[in-house]
């Protein structure tokens, strides 16, 4: 795993460009700065800690300064400035995180693979009454539950509207897995409104 | 959306058959609707949706569902917003 990381890394990190001061600057200011929300918001859904992701935001774009020669201007600044902080949230945080480790997550995968050839019918108790009465933090609580790879895949696709192929660049896993992880991600994601909405006492049947 | 629907159906010539309250493809029509919904879609299957979306009561269910949480995750969930010490942090950082 740590291999492959650092395999990761360098190819992310080899130098292609040869910017002057001015042109670092310009890059950094123009190309990479716009996405500092976006990044913010996914490195917070990635550690669920304010200060962690301040601290992962920051080591982010500390990194695509220092290797900015790696970057090309005018191409997908948004989706490698998410795959380096995914790749540091994966090396720095995820192993002191309180998070679910990698075996965990492996797991819960296993869990709906095995389940996958006798997966149930469309998820019919969840009505889309429900979540239309669901408020934000309702939505948002739910998605926070989910162990973090999954999360993860939602994040990029739902809210950050990334295409397959660049969440397959993001996460450096093949587009057929991206596809497999989102639809895992969302049958756990619905099994969550169902519960919460049953708890809310949201009618859940037909 | 059932991929083993009646050819009649699928050249759109049969106008007098009834809505499918059962779907025998659901594994197949569910990645079909979220590729639709992901914008992912081959022309293959958005041509299939367009002839077929409105004669399986499940897969109708099943895409109003999915558009619906996609909906909610879009708009509904609040988004962080980076502080703005922290984005003096990271200009004062690069610039010296």
């Amino acid at each position: 795993m740590l291999d492959e990381t650092a395999t990761m890394t360098e190819e992310i990190f080899t130098p292609t460009q040869g910017y002057n001061e001015e042109d670092k600057h310009a890059v950094f200011n123009r190309e990479f700065m716009p996405h500092i929300n976006s990044m913010y918001n996914f490195a917070f859904r990635l550690t669920m800690d304010e200060d962690d992701a301040n601290d992962l935001v920051q080591d982010t774009y500390l990194k695509a300064f220092r290797f900015i020669n790696s970057f090309e201007r005018g191409t997908n600044a948004k989706a490698w400035l998410f795959r380096i902080l995914k790749n540091s949230f994966i090396n720095d945080y995820r192993k002191r995180s309180k998070e679910p480790s990698k075996i965990d997550y492996q797991e819960v995968e296993a869990t709906y693979n095995s389940e996958e050839s006798a997966e149930v019918e469309h998820t019919s108790d969840l009505r889309v009454e429900s979540v239309q009465d669901m408020i934000g933090d309702e939505v948002a609580n739910a998605l926070n539950s989910l162990p973090v790879d999954f999360r993860t895949v939602i994040v990029l696709c739902d809210i950050e509207g990334f295409t397959y192929e660049e969440m397959a660049k993001i996460l450096d896993i093949p587009i057929g897995t991206v596809r497999s992880r989102l639809h895992r991600a969302r049958n756990l994601l619905k099994d969550k409104l169902r519960d919460y909405a049953a708890t809310m006492g949201y009618n859940t049947q037909i | 959306m059932d991929m083993s629907m009646n050819p009649r159906v699928l050249d759109g010539t049969d106008h007098t058959v009834s809505m499918k309250t059962h779907c025998d493809n659901q594994k197949e029509c569910m990645k079909m609707i979220e590729a639709i919904l992901d914008g992912e879609a081959t022309e293959a299957q958005k041509d299939h949706f367009k002839q077929n979306m409105d004669r399986c009561m499940p897969c109708i269910k099943t895409y109003h569902l999915e558009k619906c949480i996609k909906d909610a995750l879009q708009l509904k969930v609040p988004k962080k917003i980076c502080p703005n010490d922290l984005l003096a942090q990271i200009k004062n950082l690069v610039n010296h």
